[in-house]
């Protein structure tokens, strides 16, 4: 079993490391605290072709797939900078273009979005519904060949910065459907059309993207909006799902790696008694199983996106590897803030600030119960709970 | 014209570096090894050479173990179009490399070498020097500009008290200084380019270079810590310790 990278896997993560050391975390963290879109930083990655990383080449892409983008999101994370946009748009949105969307939709708007001309969203979770997607109640009525969009959409990161929204809607509402999987569509939205109105929620997260709440009211769609098949797509909806697992464990490996190296090198140099509190068994043991689990966390997220971009199912390793990389994020970051004593929690060492988001991954994009639900049920078989 | 740059891998600068318990050198395993910086500025220069018009190939050699073929595969995916791995498992001083270097000019026939001033595992900066001498072609050191017209270089030196700017006939061999220029990333397209570049892998006996070692290390340690500092009152307290206690005034 080779558990190398190639030389253009390790150029691609080396190019997440480089970058976030010219953009660095003090820059992200500026960025993060006063909730500003780092644009500049993301420019500079598009126009060296990494937002258009998982698109074919022929629409100015990469052609590259979802190990990639998530060695590149770790690459970035590592050394201080998450981004959830490369969730939400380079990975979801554009992966999900490139995959099922038609000649047409490739070629109106991947070539912009790798560009860095235009920045995607993605809108599923509701205030109605919650985790449970199913219930969604955003319906797009069909209108001859036109569909009208209502409904709302809550915790929606990074609306103001975009110019599109990949939309999963009702076509039919969940109550006139024979199974519960049936009449869900995928649309492309454009953010300026009539009827479509979002506001910023005032979030607790130490994180540059801010997240939203949307109304559609009567939003004018037409078939060339629709992403694959009207009715179809809870069947294509997990090659979303799936990716946002993948790339939300790699920021969370990458934030629990950089707390963890900054901790690391703090408790070898600070001296309180004699030598360094790093010698100390109770400072090292918590820092070196946090990076035990991390790194394990970090294989099961790549054996993840190696399954995806081989075509197998992805679900279980999927959701094992964001499930683990999030507790580990967390064990990381806690552990970094015990070492770092007081400092811990000063701007000027802002490990701290590290905690909100790397918290917010036990929570989104799926929660920690849920997960589990999964593992035991699809995974291990064991009876249903819900 | 042809521009032929050394990229040397060395341990990440970023990098806090041990020595070895037996004093022997420098503990290498599990350590981040990279392009060496200087030898980054000396691939974007060539590349500038290039996008001006004034260079139609770069040739990146490294010279070391297996590994270095990822430093030529960076150079590659900044832009360079072809390397040279030139493979030993000795390690080398500066004459080595110089010899090495002029072996492959010989071959490779450039105008232009490009060299960092100095690897920053080792801090040399002899390699460049001792290859113009070798070849007796005229150098610029420590460049901070160079530009190219008419078979000529006017090359801006960075020297004690200021900058000097030599006219040099081709060929010539340039060693880069910090602020020649900043140094891209590789971007995506060639990085994917990169794999389809060549690399030719050459020996140190198949060049015709004797490599015996002319230099014995007899220990390597680390620098003394360095003391904390103290706080003085003002001036004359100041001016009574670097008299009575530092002893320099």
């Amino acid at each position: 079993m080779d558990f190398a990278l190639t030389p253009e896997q390790q150029m691609i993560y080396d190019y997440g490391s480089k970058l976030a050391q010219s953009y660095d975390h003090k820059h992200w963290l500026e960025k993060a605290r006063a909730h500003e879109f780092p644009r500049e930083m993301w420019q500079r990655a598009a126009e060296d072709g990494f937002c258009g990383l998982m698109v074919p080449e022929e629409y100015g892409g990469g052609g590259l797939g979802l190990l990639e983008m998530a060695l590149l999101l770790e690459g970035m994370a590592d050394h201080g900078v998450p981004l959830l946009m490369y969730v939400v748009g380079p990975t979801m949105a554009l992966g999900h273009i490139s995959k099922h969307g038609s000649d047409q939709q490739k070629s109106r708007y991947l070539p912009d979005a790798c560009a860095g001309k235009t920045l995607f969203c993605f809108a599923i979770t509701e205030p109605t519904a919650g985790s449970n997607s199913m219930r969604i109640n955003s319906v797009a009525k069909p209108d001859g060949n036109r569909f009208k969009l209502s409904g709302n959409k809550v915790f929606i990161t990074g609306v103001d910065v975009c110019d599109y929204a990949v939309v999963v809607a009702r076509t039919t509402p969940h109550d006139q459907v024979q199974r519960k999987t049936d009449g869900f569509t995928l649309f492309i939205v454009d953010l300026k059309a009539k009827g479509v109105d979002y506001h910023a929620i005032d979030m607790s997260i130490v994180a540059p993207e801010e997240q939203f709440t949307m109304f559609f009211d009567e939003v004018d769609l037409g078939p060339e909006d629709v992403i694959g098949e009207v009715g179809d797509g809870f069947n294509t909806l997990f090659d979303l799902l799936n990716p946002e697992r993948v790339t939300v464990a790699a920021l969370s490996c990458g934030i629990g790696r950089f707390a963890v190296n900054k901790a690391a090198e703090y408790a070898s140099e600070r001296v309180v008694f004699d030598g360094p509190i790093g010698a100390y068994q109770g400072v090292q043991h918590p820092l070196a199983v946090a990076k035990t689990q991390l790194e394990m966390a970090s294989l099961m997220t790549r054996q993840a996106a190696w399954q995806y971009d081989n075509g197998e199912q992805a679900g279980p390793a999927a959701n094992m590897a964001k499930y683990a990389a999030a507790e580990a994020g967390i064990m990381g970051v806690e552990a970094s803030l015990q070492a770092h004593g007081g400092n811990g929690f000063t701007h000027e060492y802002g490990i701290y600030d590290l905690y909100s988001m790397v918290r917010l991954m036990r929570t989104a994009p799926i929660n920690r119960e849920l997960i589990l639900n999964y593992i035991g049920e699809r995974v291990l078989g064991m009876p249903r709970s819900y | 014209m042809k521009v032929l740059v050394a990229v040397k891998r060395v341990v990440d600068y970023n990098v806090k570096i041990r020595v070895k318990a037996d004093q022997t050198g420098v503990d290498l395993n599990n350590v981040k090894m990279s392009m060496n910086p200087f030898d980054e500025i000396g691939v974007e220069e060539a590349l500038r050479m290039k996008e001006a018009g004034s260079v139609e190939e770069i040739v990146a050699v490294s010279i070391g173990v297996q590994q270095c073929q990822e430093t030529i595969r960076t150079a590659l995916a900044m832009g360079a179009d072809r390397g040279i791995l030139v493979k030993t498992e000795q390690e080398l001083e500066p004459l080595h490399v110089a010899k090495i270097m002029a072996a492959l000019i010989a071959e490779e026939q450039p105008d232009v070498v490009i060299l960092g001033k100095q690897a920053i595992d080792d801090d040399c900066n002899q390699t460049g020097q001792m290859l113009a001498a070798l070849m007796d072609w005229p150098q610029g050191t420590f460049a901070s500009k160079i530009e190219l017209a008419d078979g000529k270089a006017n090359v801006t030196r960075e020297v004690d008290g200021g900058l000097q700017t030599l006219t040099l006939d081709l060929p010539m061999v340039v060693t880069t200084d910090l602020r020649l220029n900043e140094p891209r990333y590789a971007s995506l397209p060639n990085i994917m380019k990169a794999k389809k570049k060549p690399i030719d892998e050459k020996t140190p006996e198949e060049l015709g270079v004797d490599t015996a070692p002319r230099l014995t290390t007899l220990k390597v340690e680390d620098p003394p810590a360095r003391q904390a500092g103290v706080k003085v009152e003002d001036v004359a307290d100041l001016v009574d310790k670097l008299r009575n206690e530092a002893g320099v005034i």
